[in-house]
Protein backbone atom coordinates (compact mmCIF):
# COMPACT_ATOMS: atom_id res chain seq x y z
CA UNK A 1 0.00 0.00 0.00
CA UNK A 2 1.25 3.46 -1.10
CA UNK A 3 -0.40 6.62 0.45
CA UNK A 4 -0.68 9.35 -2.34
CA UNK A 5 -2.10 13.15 -2.88
CA UNK A 6 -2.72 13.63 1.44
CA UNK A 7 -5.16 12.36 3.48
CA UNK A 8 -7.36 11.36 1.08
CA UNK A 9 -6.66 8.92 -1.33
CA UNK A 10 -3.92 5.62 -1.38
CA UNK A 11 -2.96 3.26 -3.74
CA UNK A 12 -2.81 -0.45 -3.37
CA UNK A 13 -1.68 -3.07 -5.78
CA UNK A 14 -3.40 -5.97 -6.81
CA UNK A 15 -1.99 -9.32 -8.69
CA UNK A 16 -2.91 -10.24 -12.01
CA UNK A 17 -2.58 -14.22 -12.00
CA UNK A 18 -3.10 -16.43 -14.56
CA UNK A 19 -2.47 -13.82 -17.42
CA UNK A 20 -0.76 -16.19 -19.90
CA UNK A 21 -4.19 -17.74 -21.51
CA UNK A 22 -5.25 -15.90 -24.60
CA UNK A 23 -8.82 -15.21 -23.02
CA UNK A 24 -7.69 -14.20 -19.76
CA UNK A 25 -7.48 -10.66 -18.19
CA UNK A 26 -5.62 -7.98 -20.64
CA UNK A 27 -1.94 -8.13 -18.92
CA UNK A 28 -1.35 -4.96 -19.66
CA UNK A 29 -3.53 -3.32 -16.92
CA UNK A 30 -2.31 -2.16 -13.70
CA UNK A 31 -4.29 -3.15 -10.75
CA UNK A 32 -4.07 0.14 -8.53
CA UNK A 33 -6.85 1.94 -6.68
CA UNK A 34 -7.36 5.19 -5.89
CA UNK A 35 -10.12 5.97 -3.19
CA UNK A 36 -10.63 9.22 -2.36
CA UNK A 37 -11.69 8.67 1.17
CA UNK A 38 -8.92 6.16 3.18
CA UNK A 39 -11.59 4.91 5.45
CA UNK A 40 -13.72 3.54 2.74
CA UNK A 41 -10.67 1.41 1.46
CA UNK A 42 -10.11 0.49 4.88
CA UNK A 43 -13.12 -0.73 5.56
CA UNK A 44 -14.06 -3.05 2.29
CA UNK A 45 -10.13 -3.55 0.72
CA UNK A 46 -11.57 -3.75 -2.82
CA UNK A 47 -13.63 -1.98 -4.46
CA UNK A 48 -16.54 -4.36 -4.18
CA UNK A 49 -19.20 -3.07 -1.86
CA UNK A 50 -22.06 -0.17 -0.76
CA UNK A 51 -21.05 3.76 -1.04
CA UNK A 52 -23.14 6.41 -0.30
CA UNK A 53 -23.30 9.42 -3.12
CA UNK A 54 -21.16 11.55 -4.17
CA UNK A 55 -18.28 9.14 -4.14
CA UNK A 56 -15.51 8.83 -6.59
CA UNK A 57 -13.15 5.61 -6.91
CA UNK A 58 -10.08 5.48 -9.87
CA UNK A 59 -7.76 2.54 -10.95
CA UNK A 60 -5.29 3.84 -12.39
CA UNK A 61 -5.77 3.66 -16.15
CA UNK A 62 -8.19 0.75 -15.94
CA UNK A 63 -11.46 1.98 -13.66
CA UNK A 64 -12.48 5.37 -12.90
CA UNK A 65 -15.69 5.47 -11.12
CA UNK A 66 -17.74 8.47 -10.00
CA UNK A 67 -21.00 10.15 -8.73
CA UNK A 68 -20.53 13.68 -8.29
CA UNK A 69 -22.91 16.05 -7.12
CA UNK A 70 -24.09 18.61 -9.58
CA UNK A 71 -26.38 21.01 -8.47
CA UNK A 72 -29.50 19.49 -7.72
CA UNK A 73 -28.32 16.44 -9.35
CA UNK A 74 -25.43 13.83 -9.87
CA UNK A 75 -23.33 13.08 -12.89
CA UNK A 76 -22.19 9.82 -13.17
CA UNK A 77 -18.95 8.97 -15.22
CA UNK A 78 -17.13 5.78 -15.75
CA UNK A 79 -14.47 5.10 -17.36
CA UNK A 80 -13.36 1.02 -17.71
CA UNK A 81 -10.81 -0.46 -20.22
CA UNK A 82 -10.84 2.70 -22.52
CA UNK A 83 -14.56 3.07 -22.55
CA UNK A 84 -16.40 6.02 -21.10
CA UNK A 85 -19.97 6.03 -19.69
CA UNK A 86 -21.84 9.19 -18.63
CA UNK A 87 -25.24 9.71 -17.32
CA UNK A 88 -26.97 11.86 -15.52
CA UNK A 89 -28.97 10.94 -11.97
CA UNK A 90 -31.75 12.81 -11.25
CA UNK A 91 -31.68 12.04 -7.38
CA UNK A 92 -32.06 13.56 -4.01
CA UNK A 93 -29.95 10.77 -2.38
CA UNK A 94 -28.88 6.85 -2.54
CA UNK A 95 -26.66 4.41 -2.37
CA UNK A 96 -24.64 2.63 -4.87
CA UNK A 97 -23.34 -1.14 -5.01
CA UNK A 98 -21.00 -2.20 -6.52
CA UNK A 99 -20.12 -5.70 -7.05
CA UNK A 100 -19.59 -8.82 -9.28
CA UNK A 101 -21.98 -9.84 -11.85
CA UNK A 102 -23.46 -12.74 -14.44
CA UNK A 103 -20.39 -12.17 -17.30
CA UNK A 104 -23.25 -12.41 -19.69
CA UNK A 105 -23.60 -8.15 -20.98
CA UNK A 106 -20.52 -6.88 -22.65
CA UNK A 107 -19.90 -6.63 -25.57
CA UNK A 108 -23.72 -7.28 -25.97
CA UNK A 109 -25.71 -9.58 -24.56
CA UNK A 110 -26.56 -11.91 -27.05
CA UNK A 111 -26.73 -15.23 -24.69
CA UNK A 112 -27.36 -16.63 -21.37
CA UNK A 113 -24.71 -19.28 -21.49
CA UNK A 114 -21.71 -19.25 -20.44
CA UNK A 115 -19.03 -22.10 -22.12
CA UNK A 116 -15.73 -22.85 -20.42
CA UNK A 117 -13.38 -24.57 -22.03
CA UNK A 118 -10.98 -26.73 -20.16
CA UNK A 119 -7.13 -26.65 -20.82
CA UNK A 120 -6.96 -30.45 -20.37
CA UNK A 121 -9.32 -33.01 -20.86
CA UNK A 122 -10.77 -34.30 -18.11
CA UNK A 123 -11.34 -38.21 -17.21
CA UNK A 124 -13.83 -38.75 -14.36
CA UNK A 125 -13.70 -42.57 -13.23
CA UNK A 126 -17.53 -44.63 -13.51
CA UNK A 127 -19.90 -43.97 -10.53
CA UNK A 128 -17.85 -41.00 -9.16
CA UNK A 129 -17.53 -37.65 -7.71
CA UNK A 130 -15.36 -35.27 -8.02
CA UNK A 131 -14.46 -31.36 -7.08
CA UNK A 132 -12.45 -29.46 -9.34
CA UNK A 133 -11.95 -25.58 -9.83
CA UNK A 134 -12.39 -23.76 -12.77
CA UNK A 135 -12.33 -19.82 -13.92
CA UNK A 136 -14.90 -17.80 -15.07
CA UNK A 137 -14.68 -14.24 -16.71
CA UNK A 138 -16.85 -11.75 -14.35
CA UNK A 139 -18.37 -8.43 -15.30
CA UNK A 140 -18.60 -5.49 -12.44
CA UNK A 141 -22.34 -3.92 -12.20
CA UNK A 142 -22.80 -0.75 -10.67
CA UNK A 143 -26.14 -0.43 -9.20
CA UNK A 144 -28.12 2.61 -7.57
CA UNK A 145 -30.73 1.66 -4.55
CA UNK A 146 -32.80 4.52 -3.30
CA UNK A 147 -34.88 2.93 -0.55
CA UNK A 148 -35.33 -0.85 -1.29
CA UNK A 149 -35.78 -0.02 -5.51
CA UNK A 150 -32.74 -1.08 -7.17
CA UNK A 151 -31.60 0.09 -10.71
CA UNK A 152 -28.40 -1.04 -12.74
CA UNK A 153 -26.41 1.95 -13.25
CA UNK A 154 -23.63 0.74 -15.30
CA UNK A 155 -21.86 -2.52 -16.81
CA UNK A 156 -17.60 -3.16 -17.31
CA UNK A 157 -15.75 -5.77 -17.47
CA UNK A 158 -11.85 -6.08 -17.62
CA UNK A 159 -12.02 -9.44 -18.81
CA UNK A 160 -11.07 -10.52 -22.68
CA UNK A 161 -14.49 -10.93 -24.36
CA UNK A 162 -15.05 -14.09 -27.20
CA UNK A 163 -18.38 -15.67 -28.27
CA UNK A 164 -18.48 -19.23 -29.45
CA UNK A 165 -21.19 -21.90 -31.14
CA UNK A 166 -22.01 -24.95 -28.85
CA UNK A 167 -23.65 -27.50 -31.07
CA UNK A 168 -24.31 -26.90 -34.78
CA UNK A 169 -25.46 -24.00 -36.30
CA UNK A 170 -28.73 -25.20 -36.94
CA UNK A 171 -29.94 -26.24 -33.19
CA UNK A 172 -26.61 -25.02 -31.24
CA UNK A 173 -26.67 -22.00 -28.46
CA UNK A 174 -24.08 -19.12 -29.31
CA UNK A 175 -22.04 -18.95 -25.77
CA UNK A 176 -20.08 -16.53 -24.01
CA UNK A 177 -16.45 -18.68 -24.25
CA UNK A 178 -13.87 -18.88 -21.43
CA UNK A 179 -10.72 -20.71 -21.59
CA UNK A 180 -10.43 -22.00 -17.76
CA UNK A 181 -7.21 -24.03 -16.37
CA UNK A 182 -8.42 -27.22 -14.13
CA UNK A 183 -7.15 -26.46 -10.58
CA UNK A 184 -7.68 -29.16 -7.94
CA UNK A 185 -7.69 -26.28 -5.15
CA UNK A 186 -8.59 -22.44 -5.34
CA UNK A 187 -6.62 -20.59 -6.90
CA UNK A 188 -5.33 -17.20 -6.61
CA UNK A 189 -7.25 -14.84 -9.60
CA UNK A 190 -7.69 -11.19 -9.90
CA UNK A 191 -11.16 -10.39 -8.73
CA UNK A 192 -11.58 -7.63 -10.67
CA UNK A 193 -11.54 -10.07 -13.91
CA UNK A 194 -11.88 -13.42 -13.16
CA UNK A 195 -13.89 -16.00 -10.72
CA UNK A 196 -13.64 -18.76 -9.40
CA UNK A 197 -16.46 -21.80 -9.70
CA UNK A 198 -15.87 -24.67 -7.62
CA UNK A 199 -17.07 -27.62 -9.56
CA UNK A 200 -18.39 -30.99 -8.31
CA UNK A 201 -18.54 -33.44 -10.84
CA UNK A 202 -20.73 -36.37 -10.62
CA UNK A 203 -20.51 -39.38 -13.10
CA UNK A 204 -23.60 -41.28 -12.79
CA UNK A 205 -22.84 -43.67 -15.59
CA UNK A 206 -20.78 -47.17 -15.27
CA UNK A 207 -18.36 -45.34 -18.16
CA UNK A 208 -15.04 -43.42 -17.69
CA UNK A 209 -16.09 -40.25 -19.27
CA UNK A 210 -14.00 -37.41 -20.83
CA UNK A 211 -14.69 -33.96 -20.14
CA UNK A 212 -13.46 -30.96 -22.15
CA UNK A 213 -15.83 -28.14 -21.12
CA UNK A 214 -19.13 -26.80 -19.27
CA UNK A 215 -21.64 -25.05 -20.11
CA UNK A 216 -23.61 -22.97 -17.77
CA UNK A 217 -26.91 -20.90 -17.70
CA UNK A 218 -26.07 -17.43 -16.12
CA UNK A 219 -29.68 -17.55 -14.60
CA UNK A 220 -28.72 -19.74 -12.24
CA UNK A 221 -25.40 -18.36 -11.11
CA UNK A 222 -24.96 -17.46 -7.24
CA UNK A 223 -21.97 -15.74 -6.79
CA UNK A 224 -19.82 -14.24 -3.91
CA UNK A 225 -17.16 -12.36 -3.18
CA UNK A 226 -14.51 -11.05 -0.67
CA UNK A 227 -11.52 -8.81 -0.33
CA UNK A 228 -9.61 -12.02 -2.19
CA UNK A 229 -12.02 -13.68 -4.82
CA UNK A 230 -15.42 -13.99 -6.88
CA UNK A 231 -16.80 -17.61 -6.58
CA UNK A 232 -19.70 -19.51 -7.54
CA UNK A 233 -20.27 -23.51 -6.29
CA UNK A 234 -21.79 -25.41 -9.53
CA UNK A 235 -22.34 -29.01 -10.13
CA UNK A 236 -22.28 -31.21 -13.71
CA UNK A 237 -24.13 -34.24 -13.01
CA UNK A 238 -22.77 -36.47 -16.14
CA UNK A 239 -26.14 -39.08 -17.28
CA UNK A 240 -24.12 -40.50 -19.89
CA UNK A 241 -21.59 -40.43 -22.28
CA UNK A 242 -22.18 -37.49 -24.48
CA UNK A 243 -25.06 -35.73 -21.99
CA UNK A 244 -24.81 -33.92 -18.73
CA UNK A 245 -26.79 -31.33 -16.74
CA UNK A 246 -25.14 -27.86 -15.07
CA UNK A 247 -26.63 -26.12 -12.37
CA UNK A 248 -25.27 -23.80 -9.34
CA UNK A 249 -25.69 -24.24 -5.72
CA UNK A 250 -26.35 -21.48 -3.79
CA UNK A 251 -23.53 -21.21 -1.31
CA UNK A 252 -20.31 -19.49 -0.84
CA UNK A 253 -17.26 -21.23 -1.37
CA UNK A 254 -15.23 -19.71 1.77
CA UNK A 255 -16.93 -18.75 4.85
CA UNK A 256 -17.79 -15.44 5.50
CA UNK A 257 -18.30 -14.30 1.88
CA UNK A 258 -21.01 -11.57 0.60
CA UNK A 259 -23.52 -12.71 -1.58
CA UNK A 260 -23.64 -10.49 -4.88
CA UNK A 261 -26.40 -9.05 -6.01
CA UNK A 262 -27.70 -11.15 -9.31
CA UNK A 263 -28.62 -8.39 -12.63
CA UNK A 264 -31.28 -10.95 -12.96
CA UNK A 265 -32.77 -10.23 -9.96
CA UNK A 266 -32.34 -6.39 -9.99
CA UNK A 267 -33.80 -6.35 -13.63
CA UNK A 268 -36.67 -8.44 -12.20
CA UNK A 269 -36.73 -11.22 -15.02
CA UNK A 270 -38.82 -13.99 -14.42
CA UNK A 271 -36.29 -17.20 -14.27
CA UNK A 272 -37.69 -19.92 -15.55
CA UNK A 273 -34.42 -22.65 -15.50
CA UNK A 274 -31.57 -22.52 -14.06
CA UNK A 275 -30.15 -25.77 -15.23
CA UNK A 276 -28.31 -26.37 -18.40
CA UNK A 277 -28.18 -29.84 -20.52
CA UNK A 278 -25.37 -30.34 -22.09
CA UNK A 279 -26.30 -32.33 -25.12
CA UNK A 280 -24.21 -31.62 -28.20
CA UNK A 281 -20.89 -33.42 -26.37
CA UNK A 282 -18.80 -33.25 -23.25
CA UNK B 1 -99.60 -34.82 -24.41
CA UNK B 2 -97.87 -31.27 -23.63
CA UNK B 3 -94.81 -32.27 -25.94
CA UNK B 4 -96.79 -32.57 -28.65
CA UNK B 5 -99.13 -29.10 -29.07
CA UNK B 6 -97.94 -27.59 -31.92
CA UNK B 7 -96.28 -24.42 -32.03
CA UNK B 8 -97.09 -23.19 -35.55
CA UNK B 9 -97.32 -25.32 -38.63
CA UNK B 10 -96.11 -28.61 -38.35
CA UNK B 11 -93.76 -27.73 -35.63
CA UNK B 12 -94.45 -29.06 -31.91
CA UNK B 13 -92.87 -28.67 -28.62
CA UNK B 14 -91.02 -31.25 -28.65
CA UNK B 15 -89.27 -30.01 -31.75
CA UNK B 16 -88.41 -26.77 -29.96
CA UNK B 17 -87.05 -28.85 -27.79
CA UNK B 18 -84.72 -30.92 -30.12
CA UNK B 19 -83.48 -27.38 -31.32
CA UNK B 20 -82.85 -26.26 -28.56
CA UNK B 21 -80.59 -29.21 -27.46
CA UNK B 22 -78.99 -29.29 -31.22
CA UNK B 23 -78.40 -26.03 -30.60
CA UNK B 24 -76.31 -26.15 -26.77
CA UNK B 25 -74.73 -29.58 -28.27
CA UNK B 26 -72.85 -27.51 -31.47
CA UNK B 27 -72.00 -24.83 -28.97
CA UNK B 28 -70.55 -27.04 -26.30
CA UNK B 29 -68.63 -28.78 -29.35
CA UNK B 30 -67.36 -25.74 -30.93
CA UNK B 31 -65.93 -24.04 -27.04
CA UNK B 32 -64.44 -27.86 -26.99
CA UNK B 33 -62.63 -27.46 -30.15
CA UNK B 34 -61.88 -23.90 -29.99
CA UNK B 35 -60.12 -23.95 -26.27
CA UNK B 36 -58.17 -27.05 -28.33
CA UNK B 37 -57.12 -25.22 -31.25
CA UNK B 38 -55.76 -22.68 -29.10
CA UNK B 39 -54.16 -24.88 -26.69
CA UNK B 40 -52.93 -26.24 -30.16
CA UNK B 41 -51.94 -23.56 -31.46
CA UNK B 42 -50.48 -21.28 -28.49
CA UNK B 43 -46.54 -21.88 -29.27
CA UNK B 44 -47.14 -22.07 -33.17
CA UNK B 45 -49.07 -18.99 -34.09
CA UNK B 46 -49.65 -15.16 -32.65
CA UNK B 47 -52.93 -14.85 -30.70
CA UNK B 48 -54.16 -12.62 -33.48
CA UNK B 49 -54.35 -15.40 -36.13
CA UNK B 50 -55.41 -18.11 -33.24
CA UNK B 51 -58.42 -15.55 -32.30
CA UNK B 52 -59.10 -15.58 -36.54
CA UNK B 53 -58.96 -19.60 -36.67
CA UNK B 54 -60.88 -19.94 -33.22
CA UNK B 55 -63.58 -17.59 -34.85
CA UNK B 56 -64.17 -19.26 -37.90
CA UNK B 57 -64.72 -23.01 -36.30
CA UNK B 58 -66.78 -21.89 -33.95
CA UNK B 59 -69.04 -20.17 -36.18
CA UNK B 60 -68.88 -22.59 -39.10
CA UNK B 61 -70.01 -25.06 -36.37
CA UNK B 62 -72.74 -23.08 -35.47
CA UNK B 63 -73.91 -22.57 -39.04
CA UNK B 64 -74.14 -26.13 -39.44
CA UNK B 65 -75.74 -26.55 -36.65
CA UNK B 66 -78.12 -23.94 -37.43
CA UNK B 67 -78.61 -25.58 -41.05
CA UNK B 68 -79.47 -28.63 -39.68
CA UNK B 69 -82.03 -27.49 -37.72
CA UNK B 70 -83.80 -25.65 -40.31
CA UNK B 71 -85.62 -28.86 -41.78
CA UNK B 72 -86.86 -29.88 -38.09
CA UNK B 73 -88.80 -25.90 -38.30
CA UNK B 74 -89.78 -26.78 -41.85
CA UNK B 75 -87.89 -25.09 -43.85
CA UNK B 76 -86.52 -26.93 -46.74
CA UNK B 77 -82.88 -26.50 -47.51
CA UNK B 78 -83.18 -28.23 -51.52
CA UNK B 79 -84.30 -24.35 -52.16
CA UNK B 80 -81.36 -23.09 -50.45
CA UNK B 81 -79.34 -25.50 -51.65
CA UNK B 82 -79.48 -25.04 -55.29
CA UNK B 83 -79.18 -21.24 -54.54
CA UNK B 84 -76.58 -21.82 -52.19
CA UNK B 85 -74.81 -24.15 -54.94
CA UNK B 86 -74.93 -21.57 -57.41
CA UNK B 87 -73.61 -18.73 -55.67
CA UNK B 88 -71.12 -21.32 -54.49
CA UNK B 89 -69.89 -21.49 -57.77
CA UNK B 90 -69.66 -17.68 -58.46
CA UNK B 91 -68.20 -17.12 -54.84
CA UNK B 92 -65.54 -19.86 -55.66
CA UNK B 93 -64.41 -18.33 -59.23
CA UNK B 94 -64.29 -14.20 -57.95
CA UNK B 95 -62.42 -15.96 -54.47
CA UNK B 96 -60.21 -18.31 -55.96
CA UNK B 97 -57.06 -16.47 -55.09
CA UNK B 98 -58.05 -15.14 -51.73
CA UNK B 99 -58.96 -18.40 -50.89
CA UNK B 100 -55.55 -19.69 -52.44
CA UNK B 101 -53.69 -17.18 -50.47
CA UNK B 102 -55.82 -17.75 -47.03
CA UNK B 103 -54.74 -21.67 -47.42
CA UNK B 104 -50.87 -20.50 -48.10
CA UNK B 105 -51.29 -18.61 -45.34
CA UNK B 106 -52.80 -21.46 -42.69
CA UNK B 107 -49.74 -23.22 -44.10
CA UNK B 108 -47.13 -20.92 -43.59
CA UNK B 109 -48.62 -20.44 -40.05
CA UNK B 110 -48.20 -24.22 -39.56
CA UNK B 111 -44.76 -24.45 -41.17
CA UNK B 112 -43.26 -21.33 -39.73
CA UNK B 113 -40.11 -20.55 -42.28
CA UNK B 114 -39.66 -17.52 -40.63
CA UNK B 115 -40.89 -15.47 -38.14
CA UNK B 116 -41.93 -11.89 -37.26
CA UNK B 117 -38.77 -9.48 -36.61
CA UNK B 118 -36.66 -12.03 -38.63
CA UNK B 119 -34.85 -10.79 -41.76
CA UNK B 120 -35.49 -12.91 -44.72
CA UNK B 121 -35.18 -12.86 -48.73
CA UNK B 122 -38.79 -13.90 -50.62
CA UNK B 123 -38.33 -14.08 -54.10
CA UNK B 124 -35.74 -11.56 -54.48
CA UNK B 125 -37.13 -9.15 -52.17
CA UNK B 126 -35.05 -8.89 -48.55
CA UNK B 127 -36.11 -7.03 -45.23
CA UNK B 128 -37.40 -7.71 -41.74
CA UNK B 129 -40.71 -9.80 -41.43
CA UNK B 130 -43.51 -7.06 -40.23
CA UNK B 131 -46.22 -9.50 -40.29
CA UNK B 132 -47.45 -13.08 -41.35
CA UNK B 133 -51.53 -12.79 -41.64
CA UNK B 134 -54.45 -15.07 -42.94
CA UNK B 135 -54.36 -13.22 -46.64
CA UNK B 136 -50.60 -11.47 -46.65
CA UNK B 137 -47.32 -11.27 -45.32
CA UNK B 138 -45.71 -8.24 -45.09
CA UNK B 139 -41.79 -7.11 -45.23
CA UNK B 140 -40.39 -4.22 -44.16
CA UNK B 141 -37.40 -3.59 -46.72
CA UNK B 142 -33.61 -2.72 -45.52
CA UNK B 143 -34.63 0.25 -47.54
CA UNK B 144 -37.25 1.02 -45.33
CA UNK B 145 -40.31 0.36 -47.67
CA UNK B 146 -43.04 -1.61 -47.31
CA UNK B 147 -43.79 -4.79 -49.24
CA UNK B 148 -46.93 -6.92 -49.16
CA UNK B 149 -47.02 -10.19 -50.45
CA UNK B 150 -49.83 -12.44 -51.21
CA UNK B 151 -48.98 -15.79 -49.16
CA UNK B 152 -49.67 -18.19 -52.11
CA UNK B 153 -46.63 -15.90 -53.60
CA UNK B 154 -44.55 -16.67 -50.51
CA UNK B 155 -45.84 -20.20 -50.09
CA UNK B 156 -44.62 -21.18 -53.81
CA UNK B 157 -41.08 -19.38 -54.32
CA UNK B 158 -38.16 -19.73 -52.24
CA UNK B 159 -37.77 -18.41 -48.91
CA UNK B 160 -34.09 -17.59 -47.56
CA UNK B 161 -34.17 -17.19 -43.65
CA UNK B 162 -31.10 -15.05 -42.90
CA UNK B 163 -31.35 -15.59 -38.45
CA UNK B 164 -33.63 -19.05 -38.50
CA UNK B 165 -29.72 -20.83 -37.47
CA UNK B 166 -28.32 -18.84 -34.47
CA UNK B 167 -24.61 -18.41 -36.43
CA UNK B 168 -23.63 -17.83 -39.96
CA UNK B 169 -20.50 -17.60 -41.64
CA UNK B 170 -19.04 -14.79 -44.05
CA UNK B 171 -16.10 -14.33 -45.81
CA UNK B 172 -13.27 -11.97 -47.88
CA UNK B 173 -11.02 -12.45 -50.22
CA UNK B 174 -8.04 -10.60 -49.56
CA UNK B 175 -5.21 -10.21 -52.39
CA UNK B 176 -1.56 -9.72 -51.51
CA UNK B 177 1.58 -9.23 -53.74
CA UNK B 178 3.85 -11.99 -54.78
CA UNK B 179 6.46 -10.06 -52.46
CA UNK B 180 4.60 -10.11 -49.30
CA UNK B 181 4.59 -13.57 -46.71
CA UNK B 182 1.35 -15.27 -47.33
CA UNK B 183 1.81 -16.89 -43.93
CA UNK B 184 2.77 -13.78 -42.04
CA UNK B 185 -0.63 -12.29 -43.23
CA UNK B 186 -2.89 -15.36 -42.40
CA UNK B 187 -1.31 -14.67 -38.69
CA UNK B 188 -2.20 -11.12 -38.32
CA UNK B 189 -5.42 -11.69 -40.00
CA UNK B 190 -6.10 -14.92 -37.60
CA UNK B 191 -5.21 -12.80 -34.59
CA UNK B 192 -7.38 -9.77 -35.66
CA UNK B 193 -10.01 -12.68 -35.39
CA UNK B 194 -9.04 -14.53 -32.22
CA UNK B 195 -9.55 -10.35 -30.51
CA UNK B 196 -12.85 -9.55 -32.19
CA UNK B 197 -15.26 -10.96 -29.56
CA UNK B 198 -18.18 -11.42 -32.17
CA UNK B 199 -16.37 -14.05 -33.96
CA UNK B 200 -16.82 -17.37 -33.20
CA UNK B 201 -14.20 -19.40 -31.37
CA UNK B 202 -16.32 -22.45 -32.81
CA UNK B 203 -17.05 -23.43 -35.43
CA UNK B 204 -13.50 -22.47 -36.49
CA UNK B 205 -12.29 -19.85 -38.98
CA UNK B 206 -10.62 -20.89 -42.18
CA UNK B 207 -7.98 -18.51 -43.49
CA UNK B 208 -6.01 -20.30 -46.24
CA UNK B 209 -4.50 -19.25 -49.82
CA UNK B 210 -6.95 -19.68 -52.21
CA UNK B 211 -5.50 -18.97 -55.51
CA UNK B 212 -2.31 -17.34 -57.28
CA UNK B 213 -4.19 -14.79 -59.12
CA UNK B 214 -3.31 -12.91 -62.21
CA UNK B 215 -2.16 -10.00 -59.74
CA UNK B 216 -2.07 -11.08 -56.32
CA UNK B 217 -1.93 -13.73 -53.83
CA UNK B 218 -5.60 -14.48 -52.85
CA UNK B 219 -6.09 -15.00 -49.31
CA UNK B 220 -9.39 -16.53 -48.25
CA UNK B 221 -10.68 -15.74 -45.04
CA UNK B 222 -13.87 -17.28 -43.64
CA UNK B 223 -15.24 -16.60 -40.08
CA UNK B 224 -18.53 -17.27 -37.61
CA UNK B 225 -20.57 -14.89 -36.71
CA UNK B 226 -23.85 -15.25 -34.49
CA UNK B 227 -26.37 -14.82 -37.38
CA UNK B 228 -27.94 -11.00 -35.83
CA UNK B 229 -23.94 -9.74 -35.48
CA UNK B 230 -22.46 -10.68 -38.68
CA UNK B 231 -23.15 -7.90 -41.14
CA UNK B 232 -22.13 -5.25 -38.57
CA UNK B 233 -19.29 -7.60 -37.90
CA UNK B 234 -17.93 -8.43 -41.50
CA UNK B 235 -18.45 -4.27 -42.08
CA UNK B 236 -15.86 -3.89 -39.15
CA UNK B 237 -13.23 -6.05 -39.89
CA UNK B 238 -12.01 -5.69 -43.22
CA UNK B 239 -11.17 -2.61 -43.19
CA UNK B 240 -9.14 -3.77 -39.96
CA UNK B 241 -7.48 -6.31 -41.19
CA UNK B 242 -6.50 -3.89 -44.16
CA UNK B 243 -4.79 -1.85 -41.74
CA UNK B 244 -3.38 -4.12 -39.95
CA UNK B 245 -1.73 -6.22 -42.92
CA UNK B 246 -0.42 -2.78 -44.25
CA UNK B 247 1.53 -2.05 -40.57
CA UNK B 248 3.14 -5.03 -41.19
CA UNK B 249 4.31 -3.90 -44.71
CA UNK B 250 2.26 -6.10 -46.60
CA UNK B 251 0.47 -4.61 -49.19
CA UNK B 252 -2.98 -5.59 -50.68
CA UNK B 253 -2.31 -6.07 -54.24
CA UNK B 254 -3.98 -3.84 -57.22
CA UNK B 255 -4.08 -5.12 -60.80
CA UNK B 256 -0.78 -4.35 -62.92
CA UNK B 257 0.75 -5.98 -65.92
CA UNK B 258 4.55 -5.88 -66.78
CA UNK B 259 4.49 -5.49 -71.03
CA UNK B 260 8.37 -7.04 -72.25
CA UNK B 261 9.39 -6.01 -75.65
CA UNK B 262 9.89 -8.90 -78.42
CA UNK B 263 12.18 -6.15 -80.10
CA UNK B 264 13.36 -2.91 -78.97
CA UNK B 265 11.42 0.23 -80.14
CA UNK B 266 12.78 2.36 -82.57
CA UNK B 267 13.29 5.40 -80.28
CA UNK B 268 15.75 3.69 -77.83
CA UNK B 269 17.50 1.96 -80.96
CA UNK B 270 18.07 5.65 -82.12
CA UNK B 271 19.07 6.58 -78.94
CA UNK B 272 21.42 4.35 -78.81
CA UNK B 273 23.42 5.11 -82.17
CA UNK B 274 23.27 8.99 -80.97
CA UNK B 275 25.21 7.92 -78.05
CA UNK B 276 27.67 5.82 -79.85
CA UNK B 277 27.95 7.98 -82.37
CA UNK B 278 28.76 11.09 -79.76
CA UNK B 279 31.27 8.86 -77.89
CA UNK B 280 33.33 8.45 -81.15
CA UNK B 281 34.04 11.51 -81.68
Amino acid sequence: MLLVNGAHAFIVSTLCSNSNSAYKCNPSFAKVFIFRNTLEYLARGLMYGYYDIPFGLEESGVVSLSLEKDGENFIYQSVAAGVRVDKIVLARTGHVLINPIEPMHKPKELTSFLLVEFDKTLLVEPERAKKIFITYPIEIGVFISSGTVVEVLDIFTLARQKFTLYGDPRNGVICKYWSSNVYSSLPAVDPLCEGVIELSITNATKEWVKITKAIFNAYGMKMYYNDARVTMKATMKILHGKLAETDFVDAPVEQGMKKSMELYTAKKLTVTSTKFLMGWGL
Amino acid sequence: MILETVVYGDVTLLDLMRIVVILVIAIVIAKGLTLNIKRGLRDKIDKYHIEVITKVVYYGIIVIAVLAVLPILGIKLSGLLVAGGIAGIVLGIASQSVVGNLIAGLFLMIERPMKIGQSVNIAGIAGVVEDIRVISTTLRTFDGLYVRMPNEKVFTTNITNYVEHVARRFEYIVGIRYSDDADKAIGIIQNLNEEHPLTLKSPSSDIFVDNLGDNAVNIIVRLWAPSTEWYGVKKELLWKIKRALEDEGIEIAFPQRTVWFANELRKQELDRSEVSESGSE
